[in-house]
């Protein structure tokens, strides 16, 4: 094989892995369903992160599959070549700069979306989210109710203060994306905005203990109207 | 070997003695732990370290010792130590994968199959807790220790009482481990986070405990051991641009054991404090803080994973030069690199800590430090592609072990960054994309890596090659299994499968049992290395001096190397990977 089309090879081969990881990814979703505002800002940071490290995934395995299949030794005699000093140079400082770019764009990126996600804290709805092991409680200050299910109002922007009476538990609604710890001794708030309606299953993802896998409960998001009932016949 | 027994006996025999004796007046939990410093102690004195002390006071010479029985001794020569390491390594490494097999026959369908939920946390919390074992020991502990002094051109560690002592603390906790089951078991994972950690009255809760600290102080001796000899011993001629890139990856790794393993110790010492003494450290009612525990944990096992894996990119490092027959490329810039590493994996940590509730604002500056992380870490990525291209490549065993490492590795890295990242992490954070991603770091990464230098160094440690056919059949069962093992376990975690538990959706039961059916394949990888080891002991080609025709100064001593390694000492006469022909 001739090295002067190395370059046009590995990047064919560059380009149908990219091809190829773009229709895995395509045809198994790489995320549940996006059901509240935050899942959005989650989503966008994935999917910026995705392409850039598909693109670099297909490049370093296009060049590592080239050089295994172009540069096997023929014999065990034969030599490699030594590169010269000042090419090897220039592509040291080239690689390091791209990386440095690379990076800090990258996190840039992400602040920006945390920054999304974190917003303001004003909410229209206060919620206490009661954790022990192995259950959860949720109590709904302004109508003096609570119960083992936790009802959300589409379309609101919830605060969630989640608190521990034992170990540490953690909320996490995978269509929701984001997951906060609740503490023992603190209180700690966490903004959720349900945009789709329907039944959600919230997880403890903080290991606390035997029965930590069936630390579940059921979430709705209900219309106005529906939410405020709900309020009214639980109470 | 009658010395090991002994000890063994002599310990069990203290701790129940004490264990016994003293749970009247001061409860299990003291008496577990007094028990335990005594028997340590004991155990210690009985296999060796007493008569070291004592030859050490009167200036006697450690005796040279001859056949197998001298593994089972408190043997000062680093290449017995070494030999002990990768022997201890790759036992426990068979315990953790049986128990990892164990999960997996578990998950292969929803619902529980065969394991209560106690059982499988415990089995679980061993499996992570032998496995970092294995991981933090068996590239630094067994590869470095039997090659480090070798390819410095040194006759001994700097310190080889101590040395011996680093690794005889290594029974003790691995026994505590593995007795934890049958004394109450664990539900703390191998993180052993605090409240979880400091309630409960359970035995087995403490002796991880112990056995984590006496690995610690494992860890301590083993990295100041290594900073010495690196600094002290270096044969003439070796500045420091001549330092072979493996022995550069073990200076890294040491810094960070002598640095951040005091740290873990000291927060584990407090759960133990909070269990024994009834102390509040991480108690919130009484004015505890619980996030100090997380902060304190990570600030060491943050910077641990660059333990396992910095040993892992040099064994790779130096294996490549050597197969490609051409200089490692980017040497000075790669050596420069994992120093960086060493340097940003302490100011890292919090990463793990995004969804903890710590102070929002912080969330920031440990993005963008892990992120950098990723800079030096491309470095090395450079250096094998800059030593791949226009290489002519022999492809033996180690190589593609190497290149396995490579791709796995890739991967590993890649998948890291979004869980650096903070938005991308609230949602990745203890699902099974992590669980994912920290395989394909530390058994992709380093025990890849650690398979690659085993099989590149097992001529020069034994005198006989490994049969090249089985070596080849076990890289590629393992790199296949395990990916199709683990490359799922992305998806599924994104969808909602949770870390650490037994039960999961049914909907997720093909993905599951395909995982469950692919782990088996890592199993048989597993058989084959076994029976590869165990006829080439017996019966393999005999290597030679430098089978690989390497030039690091490890290949030039005898195989395997007599008592003080080199018969005349060695002169480091010109770079480590001058391969190769001017182009």
């Amino acid at each position: 094989m001739k090295n002067r089309y190395a370059v046009v090879i590995i990047a064919a081969l560059s380009a149908l892995i990219s091809w190829g990881l773009y229709a895995i990814f395509t045809s198994f979703p790489t995320m549940p369903q996006a059901a509240s505002a935050q899942a959005a800002h989650v989503d966008a940071a994935w999917t910026g992160l995705l392409v850039v490290e598909g693109v670099i995934y297909a490049v370093v395995m296009a060049f590592l599959i080239y050089c295994v299949v172009a540069f096997r030794a023929a014999k065990r005699t034969e030599q490699g070549e030594k590169f010269d000093r000042s090419r090897g140079r220039f592509v040291e400082v080239g690689w390091i700069a791209g990386s440095v770019v690379l990076t800090l764009a990258l996190a840039a990126l992400g602040a920006h979306e945390l920054r999304a996600i974190v917003g303001d804290a004003q909410a229209d709805i206060d919620i206490e989210v009661r954790s022990s092991q192995f259950s959860w409680e949720f109590y709904y200050p302004k109508y003096k109710t609570f119960g083992a299910k936790l009802y959300m109002e589409k379309g609101k922007r919830h605060r969630l203060i989640l608190t521990s009476s034992d170990v540490i538990h953690a909320f996490w609604v995978p269509e929701f994306r984001i997951k906060q710890d609740a503490v023992p001794g603190k209180a700690i708030p966490l903004i959720i905005t349900p945009t789709k309606l329907g039944e959600y299953l919230l997880l403890c993802n903080q290991l606390c203990g035997r029965d930590h896998y069936d630390m579940q409960a059921i979430v709705e998001v209900l219309e106005h109207a529906e939410f405020e009932e709900n309020m009214k016949a639980e109470f | 070997m009658t010395e090991f027994f002994a000890a063994v006996v002599a310990g069990v025999v203290v701790f129940l003695a004490g264990f016994l004796g003293l749970s009247g007046p001061l409860g299990p939990q003291a008496a577990c732990v007094i028990g335990y410093l005594a028997a340590l102690l004991v155990f210690l004195a009985v296999v060796g370290g007493a008569k070291a002390m004592r030859t050490y006071a009167m200036g006697v010479e450690p005796e040279e010792k001859h056949g197998w029985t001298r593994y089972f001794s408190f043997d000062v020569d680093h290449k017995v130590v070494g030999i002990q390491y990768t022997a201890a390594a790759v036992i426990i490494f068979l315990v953790g994968g049986v128990l990892a097999l164990v999960m997996r026959l578990e998950l292969a369908r929803h619902g529980l199959q065969f394991l209560t939920p106690e059982q499988y946390v415990t089995v679980m919390s061993l499996h992570g807790i032998t496995m970092v074992v294995v991981a933090l020991i068996a590239t630094a502990g067994g590869l470095g220790n039997f090659i480090v002094p070798l390819q410095i051109g040194a006759r001994d560690m700097a310190f080889p009482r101590l040395n011996a002592l680093s690794f005889w603390l290594l029974p003790p906790a691995v026994i505590l481990l593995l007795a934890s089951p049958f004394l109450g078991g664990l539900d703390f994972g191998w993180t052993a986070y605090a409240p979880l950690s400091t309630q409960g009255t359970t035995i087995g809760k403490q002796l991880f405990i112990l056995a984590f600290v006496t690995a610690g102080f494992s860890s301590i001796f083993g990295g100041v051991n290594f900073i010495a000899t690196v600094l002290t011993m270096r044969a003439p001629g070796m500045g420091w641009a001549r330092v072979p890139i493996f022995t550069w990856s073990i200076i890294a790794t040491a810094i960070i054991q002598v640095m951040g393993t005091s740290v873990v110790a000291a927060s584990l010492i407090m759960v133990t404090f909070d269990r024994v003494l009834h102390t509040t450290f991480f108690t919130a009612d009484l004015g505890g803080n619980v996030l100090l525990y997380q902060h304190l944990f990570w600030y060491y096992s943050h910077p641990a994973v660059y333990i396992m894996i910095l040993p892992a990119f040099g064994a790779i490092l130096e294996i490549l030069p050597v197969y490609a027959r051409k200089p490692l490329f980017a040497y000075s810039l790669v050596a420069g690199a994992l120093m960086t590493i060493t340097a940003l994996s302490f100011i890292v940590w919090a990463h793990h800590m995004f969804t903890s509730g710590m102070w929002m604002l912080l969330k920031l500056p440990f993005m963008i430090n892990t992120e950098l992380i990723s800079i030096p870490t491309g470095v090395v990525f450079l250096s094998v592609m800059g030593t791949l291209w226009k290489a002519k490549l022999r492809l033996d065993s180690p190589l593609l072990w190497a290149l396995a490492m490579v791709a796995n590795f890739l991967i590993g890295g890649l998948t890291g960054i979004p869980l650096a990242d903070a938005p991308t992490d609230l949602h990745l954070h203890d699902t099974w994309f992590i669980v994912a991603h920290f395989h394909f770091t530390i058994m992709g990464g380093a025990v890849f890596g650690f398979f690659a230098g085993f099989h590149h160094w097992f001529p020069k440690m034994t005198g006989r090659r490994l049969h090249e056919s089985l070596a080849k059949l076990q890289c590629g069962l393992m790199f296949v299994g395990f990916n199709a093992v683990f490359i799922p376990l992305f998806w599924l975690g994104n969808h909602g499968m949770r870390r650490h538990v037994a039960d999961f959706p049914a909907w997720m039961d093909p993905v599951q049992t395909f995982a469950s059916f692919a782990a088996l394949i890592v199993g048989a990888s597993v058989i084959v290395f076994a029976w590869n080891v165990y006829s080439s002991l017996r019966g393999g080609a005999a290597a030679g001096d430098n089978p690989w025709e390497a030039l690091t100064l490890e290949w030039q001593a005898a195989s395997p190397p007599p008592h003080g390694n080199f018969k005349t000492p060695p002169v480091a006469a010109g770079h480590p990977y001058d391969y190769g022909v001017p182009s």
